[in-house]
């Protein structure tokens, strides 16, 4: 049985098409929703939960049809929302309990999980304080806590790693590795950066301007946007000459080029003309992190659908 | 990385202090339950900061305080007719309106002030279901500070009678009018409050308008009155006043008709009694307004939350 499957999903706002006849159909895995802001990631998650009703099509997640059964739905879902959702005069410990028995856990059952997930989650110590005296990492931590405490089939994340710094999207992210690897719940992650995505994800989905761009296993992606980025304390215009005269497809970005990575050969010809030019080379990694380089620059510039960030 | 987008093993158990959980999930039920009592905690602020408990204990001590005093009056003087049900009500209106209008906000306004309300919702949880926990929630904590005195009252009057087994066969009666008046009150009070509560972004302006609707009442009530020339259409503007309508269905509820002399100058019940019998209506009139008030607060309560998202 897949995952998720969706069947022409439209949804229209007066003047703004959140969603175009979006047809998917997805495997349990470590899923990567990605799409700029406004793109209709949110959206898409609001129509999985059956919170929100498309214009038009069909959506089953897990074999049953969230517009029809969306209580049966969310029973199998955690979900956890890209905007802040937790009590501030609570402590973790309560909130995480009290929102495990809201997902028909026994009373006894709700607070051993809540410790567990809350363990899980490297909140241990901190349980017993109230929600409102937590950094924003600790709140995203227990964010994740409430979405997994009652044993989901299936995570939402929408936009996990949101104003965290970058030690703090770090954790969150191997935090959600690890949740979806070890444990084998099968989670959906929206993020606007694509490097994340490539991090903890095995499949990617790419939406823009509600439209399916692309949908498929991360690792073939990635095979064909293997870059090396190098960049250089020197103007690179010379360097990138001599690279393109011997075949290679060079692009400029703004302190060094993208040379497009064919075989191991390519690393011979930068050696070899970095010796010659004596060129002077600050950095030089093999970069993945370029699967926009599939997708044309997001657009910032229209409109989001009220009510669907 | 590879790729293992194949469906996994459901239901294995990780050595990572991860287990899947297999045990029985109730259902909506057990939701609704789960919901009411968290909220009714939150009504006293239980398990939440000190500060959150101050308000409600004060209610709770101002609200038991009538009840006290007229069971130690009754023991001292040995007079138990001294204890009167019908005042009970009105005297602790003030309090129970403050209780709405600084306890109802937490309950209804905090889940959507904080965003908990998108977290229920994509729970198995419905809105009507939401609305109905909040409603049980909160009908339940009035329920609480006003039932509690009146049982006091109850059996003080039995306790410091002369005998108390003859006092207890001719006053049990009272019990129903007891229990089906605190209950009416309590919904009124509710349902005032989580309405108003519904309709405020923030906790601060849900309890404004609470007390507004307890304070500029009265106000409208009485640019009606100037405005109206009709005396006798006039008389009609006290129901208006939340506080009179409260002393006049105290006043239904336990058959009342006395004149304002009779009344004790206590917590303004006076000044209230005279009001009444200056405006002159039949005591059902205010028990009328009682349920409509009722009727509309949950209609309010149905249009705002109505749809899936609020």
């Amino acid at each position: 049985m897949p995952l998720l499957s969706a069947a022409a999903v439209t949804k229209r706002y007066p003047g703004v098409t959140a969603l175009d006849s979006l047809t998917l159909e997805l495997n349990p895995g470590v899923i990567g929703l990605v799409g700029a802001n406004g793109a209709g990631k949110s959206t898409f998650i609001r129509i999985l939960l059956g919170l929100l009703a498309p214009t038009s099509g069909t959506v089953e997640v897990l074999g049953i049809n969230a517009l029809t059964h969306p209580l049966e739905v969310r029973k199998l879902i955690g979900y956890l929302p890209e905007h802040d959702c937790l009590p501030i005069d609570v402590s973790a410990a309560d909130f995480v309990t009290h929102m495990g028995r809201m997902s028909g856990l026994p009373a006894s059952t709700a607070r051993e999980r809540a410790a567990e997930t809350l363990r899980h989650v490297g909140l241990h110590e901190e349980r017993y304080r109230l929600i409102g005296s937590y950094s924003t990492g600790m709140k995203q931590r227990v964010k994740l806590a409430q979405a997994l405490t009652h044993d989901p089939k299936l995570l939402l994340l929408d936009e996990p790693t949101n104003g965290l710094d970058p030690e703090g999207r770090e954790e969150m992210l191997g935090l959600v590795e690890r949740t979806g690897r070890e444990f084998g719940i099968a989670i959906i992650i929206t993020s606007h950066l694509l490097g994340e995505i490539e991090r903890v994800c095995d499949y990617l989905v790419a939406i823009e301007l509600g439209k399916l761009q692309h949908a498929g296993a991360l690792s073939k992606l990635t095979e064909r946007t293997a870059f090396v980025r190098i960049e250089l304390d020197d103007d690179a215009a010379a360097f990138a000459d001599r690279l393109r005269a011997a075949g290679l497809d060079v692009q400029s970005i703004e302190n060094g080029l993208l040379v497009a990575l064919t075989d191991d050969r390519t690393y011979d010809i930068i050696r070899d003309t970095a010796a010659d030019l004596d060129a002077p080379i600050a950095r030089m990694e093999l970069d993945r992190h370029h699967v926009g380089e599939l997708f044309r620059p997001p657009a910032s510039d229209f409109r989001q659908p009220a009510g669907a960030a | 990385m590879t790729d293992t987008t194949a469906p996994r093993a459901a239901g294995t158990i990780y050595d990572l202090g991860y287990q899947h959980y297999e045990g029985p999930r109730y259902g909506r039920w057990h939701v609704i339950r789960t919901l009411a009592a968290f909220s009714f905690r939150a009504a006293f602020g239980r398990g939440r900061g000190g500060k959150a408990q101050v308000i409600p204990y004060i209610v709770m001590a101002l609200v038991f305080l009538p009840a006290i005093v007229q069971i130690g009056i009754a023991s001292a003087t040995g007079q138990t007719s001294m204890i009167n049900y019908a005042s009970y009500l009105p005297s602790v209106t003030f309090f129970l309106a403050l209780f709405a209008a600084a306890q109802a906000p937490e309950v209804i306004v905090a889940d959507r002030q904080y965003g908990v309300l998108s977290l229920y919702l994509s729970r198995s949880l419905s809105t009507v279901d939401y609305v109905a926990a909040k409603l049980i929630a909160f009908v339940g904590a009035m329920l609480a500070i006003t039932l509690g005195p009146q049982i006091l009252l109850f059996f003080g009057k039995i306790i410091v009678s002369a005998d108390p087994w003859a006092m207890f066969t001719s006053t049990y009666k009272d019990l129903w009018p007891i229990l089906g008046g605190t209950f009416v009150a309590s919904c009124y009070m509710a349902f005032v409050g989580l309405a108003l509560g519904s309709l405020a972004a923030r906790r601060a302006y849900a309890s404004a308008s609470v007390i507004a609707f307890f304070v500029f009442m009265p106000a409208i009530g009485g640019i009606a009155n100037s405005i109206i020339q009709n005396p006798d259409d006039r008389r009609y503007t006290i129901l208006a006043q939340p506080f009179m309508v409260m002393t006049g269905f105290a006043n239904w509820l336990w058959d009342v008709h006395t004149s304002p002399r009779q009344v004790p100058n206590q917590f303004g019940a006076r000044g209230a009694a005279r009001a009444l019998s200056r405006a002159g209506l039949p005591n059902e009139y205010y028990l009328y307004v009682v349920l409509g008030t009722c009727v509309v607060a949950l209609l309010i309560l149905a249009l705002r939350y109505r749809k899936t998202e609020v």
